[in-house]
């Protein structure tokens, strides 16, 4: 560790507070690193106030109270340029890099990049960006493209790009969500070296082993306050995880448990489905009339395989079957005609057309299959359109308005419901509540409840463990591409759901 | 009587996305009659509807494109080939109304392949795509024609191009039949619905099972054909098949699709606004003709328009006139409002 500065902590952060609307993002989150080239790691679940606090760190977000000091000194950052001239680099989740783009250009852009009077002088960028590199110890061209490179080396240049700065503090936001395992050691490598030229590194991980091979010390989040800090060797791992969920934790068990209306019969069964880059060797079964919860990091592949199932991407290897028949996924439409149904996460862009009518957008799968030139039966369409309205207790004044018009909830209410019409089999529902208020969230798991009991067979997968503990009979925990765990309704917990996403069960 | 129940009551609330130029279009058609004694007689309205047919009938199919999501730069190289091929295919000695058959189909598989699959299938750039076929055809019109024009003296060419059924120019026949075509598909299949859902969002259509790149290649197959059916009515017109090809049609239909309320973004619009946007350029120009203001004002016109007619969309101008509308008419009928007149459920909570 790089000698320290008197008692002052480099970085301060003390009584946040930041709303959104009627959502308290942050109350009272306190941070402070005490000293230059330490590894400070921030743990918190998703909606914890993570993004929030990070977002103030970086200049994107204005605190509503608190403050900030830098080396005992009070700042307030206007900007993320402002936080960044004052030495606070950050590295996003996405990676924002140019990929056409060489990596000098990427690590210079916007600031480094050399001009001479008439347009720019790559020689001496090109010397800029390699110094960077070299200090990072990377071995790279600083010519290459950045679309050439490895998602490692993508993410080491983001860094480098960050540092070119002469950054004093950077933040890491879930860095190694993407990466192998021997891309993390590389990383750690390059933090390692941050630290001994004393560069504080704040890094958010949700995987508690990288926690504790790489953290000096450690802030907790939880319904936005800080709930546990200090040295991290003060903590393990079971200290962290009750921390991040609360000790209060029963979640589930609180929920009636569902009548398991056991239906007989598979509606869907997966052996050794492989999806590349994304998800491997996955078995997994579902029933009629059962709900699967899978959990899992960002990342994990939950998503990946959702879509495969569904035919909308790639399956390389790996049998299925639908309703106890042989499936072989090869387009939405081909799914659709056999029974599944599909929520993705984007309502706004994948689940609905928010231009076309309520209407409309109810019965674009239920023509699925039929002539394309033949005509609707506006009267037929409206008494089905009437009863599934009904059915979902949809509030609008008129099916002929535009879905877009509507709120999160009544929308994706209609994303679901759409499928109904069809009378599915399986329903595949990625994020089924993402984005929806409270009351809207608990319409739509009763509805899916309801939906299960009539014998239908379903794979949800949310980053939200305490929904899934509310909803499914049985969670898949996936890490990596594959799945690591399978609890039952009485066995999973919140606190079990996030050790063995994080690797470790 | 509700009027929304009525059919003018429902075709005015169904203009909605073009209001504006609606009105302009009747305000212009009234400043013209009663500034123009030469304008609204009954020569000078034919001539100027049959002029506007080729403008008229490539706008329909523009629309399709347009509601997709794409454009297509194309459909004037498009026209010219096809003129060609009519020339090559009358000197085989086949019959006229084959001849247009073969015309239009020749068209559609020209918009469907050269268009249609690289777009659809292949998923390339719209403009990358309609420019390299604009370009492609454009030197094979030079090519096969051997940059010659050949006058078209057989029958068929006449009839399409001036001859009078019931007293109107056969080119208005054609508009008529192609609107009412384009409406029925647009409004009354699921090809027509497809599309819309496609403009609106590709992802979510595929999703839905929608076959995204089949309903484009049927999407550009039309504009060809629409475009093949313009080609036949231009060498009707002139009385020949000439090697120029007319590089701006594409983008003046583009211009009355928009002005028609149409959005560039796909999803939303409709070929009752496209009538009126070409109206709206018809008229323009045969009116300032008559006035003696040279094409190039007309033109400085039409561009100034088309600005403030998209401009109009951004600040929800139309949005505004339609909510007083509505108002209106439901303040004056005293009864249920629009849904539940028509005998439809009214779905509230």
């Amino acid at each position: 560790m790089a000698a320290g500065t008197g008692h002052s902590p480099v970085l301060s952060l003390q009584g946040m507070h930041k709303r959104y609307g009627g959502v308290h993002a942050l109350r009272s989150a306190d941070l402070t690193i005490s000293a230059p080239g330490v590894v400070h790691i921030l743990l918190g679940e998703n909606g914890s106030g993570k993004s929030t606090l990070l977002g103030i760190l970086s200049g994107q977000t204005r605190p509503d109270q608190g403050t900030m000091t830098l080396g005992g000194r009070e700042v307030r950052f206007s900007s993320p340029v402002d936080a960044l001239a004052q030495g606070i680099a950050m590295v996003s989740q996405e990676t924002a890099v140019a990929p056409e783009l060489s990596v000098a250009e990427n690590v210079l852009l916007g600031r480094g990049l050399v001009r001479r009077r008439l347009g720019l002088s790559w020689g001496r960028t090109e010397r800029r960006a390699r110094a960077v590199l070299d200090r990072l110890e990377l071995d790279c061209d600083p010519r290459a493209r950045v679309a050439e490179l490895r998602p490692d080396q993508r993410q080491m240049v983001e860094i480098a790009r960050a540092l070119s700065s002469e950054a004093r503090i950077l933040i890491l936001d879930e860095p190694t969500s993407s990466l192998t395992d021997d891309e993390v050691e590389a990383l750690f490598r390059v933090v390692r070296q941050l630290k001994r030229e004393g560069v504080a590194v704040i890094f958010v991980s949700h995987r508690l082993p990288e926690v504790f091979a790489i953290g000096d010390e450690v802030t907790v989040l939880r319904d936005g306050a800080t709930v546990a800090a200090g040295p991290i060797d003060g903590f393990d791992e079971g200290l962290l995880v009750e921390a991040m969920v609360g000790a209060d934790s029963a979640y589930g068990r609180e929920a009636a448990p569902r009548s398991p209306a056991r239906h007989d019969g598979t509606a869907l069964t997966v052996r050794g489905m492989r999806v590349a880059g994304a998800v491997r060797d996955v078995d997994l079964e579902v029933g009629r009339g059962e709900i699967v919860g899978v959990s899992g990091l960002v990342g994990a592949g939950r998503s990946e395989m959702l879509e495969a199932i569904f035919g909308a991407r790639p399956i390389v290897a790996g049998t299925l079957t639908v309703g106890g028949e042989s499936f072989r996924p090869s387009s939405p439409r081909h799914s659709i005609e056999r029974g599944l149904g599909f929520l993705p996460p984007d309502r706004k862009g994948q689940g609905l057309v928010l231009g076309l009518s309520v209407q409309t957008n109810l019965t674009m799968v239920q023509t699925i299959g039929r002539s394309r030139a033949a005509i609707p039966r506006p009267e037929a369409e409206w008494r089905r359109v009437a009863g599934i309205c009904e059915r979902m207790q949809l509030r609008m004044a008129s099916p002929r308005l535009p879905v877009g018009s509507l709120s999160g909830g009544n929308q994706q209410k209609i994303a679901l419901a759409k499928w109904l019409l069809r009378d599915p089999g399986l329903l595949l529902l990625d994020e089924p509540t993402r984005g929806v208020d409270v009351a809207a969230k608990a319409e739509i798991h009763a509805h899916l409840k309801a939906i299960a009991a009539g014998g239908v067979g379903m794979l949800v997968s949310s980053s939200e463990n305490e929904e899934l503990i509310e909803l499914c009979d049985r969670i898949l925990v996936m890490s990596r591409g594959r799945i690591v765990a399978s609890l039952s309704q009485d066995e999973a917990t919140e606190a079990k759901l996030v050790s063995s996403a994080g690797g470790h069960v | 009587m509700n009027i929304d129940a009525t059919l003018p009551g429902r075709a005015w609330r169904a203009t909605a996305n073009f209001r504006p130029i609606l009105i302009l279009v009747v305000a212009m058609f009234v400043f013209f009659t009663i500034t123009q004694g030469a304008f609204a007689t009954n020569q000078n309205l034919k001539n100027m509807l049959a002029d506007s047919a080729i403008l008229w009938v490539i706008a329909m199919g523009m629309t399709f494109v347009l509601l997709s999501g794409g454009f297509d730069l194309s459909v004037g190289a498009t026209a010219a080939l096809v003129g060609i091929f009519m020339v090559k295919v009358l000197a085989l000695g086949i019959p006229g109304g084959v001849v247009l058959a073969l015309m239009v189909l020749f068209g559609a598989l020209v918009g469907a392949l050269l268009n249609g699959i690289p777009i659809g299938r292949l998923n390339l750039s719209v403009f990358v795509v309609t420019l390299a076929s604009m370009i492609a055809l454009t030197g094979l019109v030079e090519l096969w024609s051997g940059s010659e024009s050949y006058y078209v003296t057989a029958p068929i060419a006449a009839m399409i191009g001036v001859d009078n059924v019931l007293g109107l120019p056969v080119p208005i026949w054609i508009m008529a039949a192609v609107f009412v075509a384009a409406l029925y598909v647009q409004r009354f299949t699921f090809f027509g619905r497809d599309v819309y859902a496609i403009g609106g969002s590709p992802v979510a259509a595929r999703l839905a099972g929608i076959r995204v790149p089949r309903t484009l290649m049927i999407v550009y197959g039309l504009m060809g054909a629409c475009a093949a059916l313009a080609g036949a009515i231009a060498v009707g017109r002139v009385g020949a098949a000439t090697p120029t090809v007319d590089s701006t049609i594409a983008l003046q239909a583009i211009a009355a699709v928009l002005l028609g309320g149409t959005a560039l973004t796909g999803g939303s619009g409709g070929v009752g606004g496209t009538a009126v946007g070409v109206l709206f350029i018809a008229i323009l120009q045969n009116g300032l003709s008559l006035a003696g203001v040279s094409s190039d004002w007309q033109n400085v016109v039409t561009g100034v328009i088309l600005l403030l007619a998209v401009l109009s969309d951004r600040f929800n101008f139309s949005d505004l006139l339609r909510r007083s509308a509505e108002d209106e008419g439901e303040a004056g009928a005293g009864g249920p409002p629009a849904v539940a007149a028509e005998g439809q459920p009214r779905l509230n909570a």
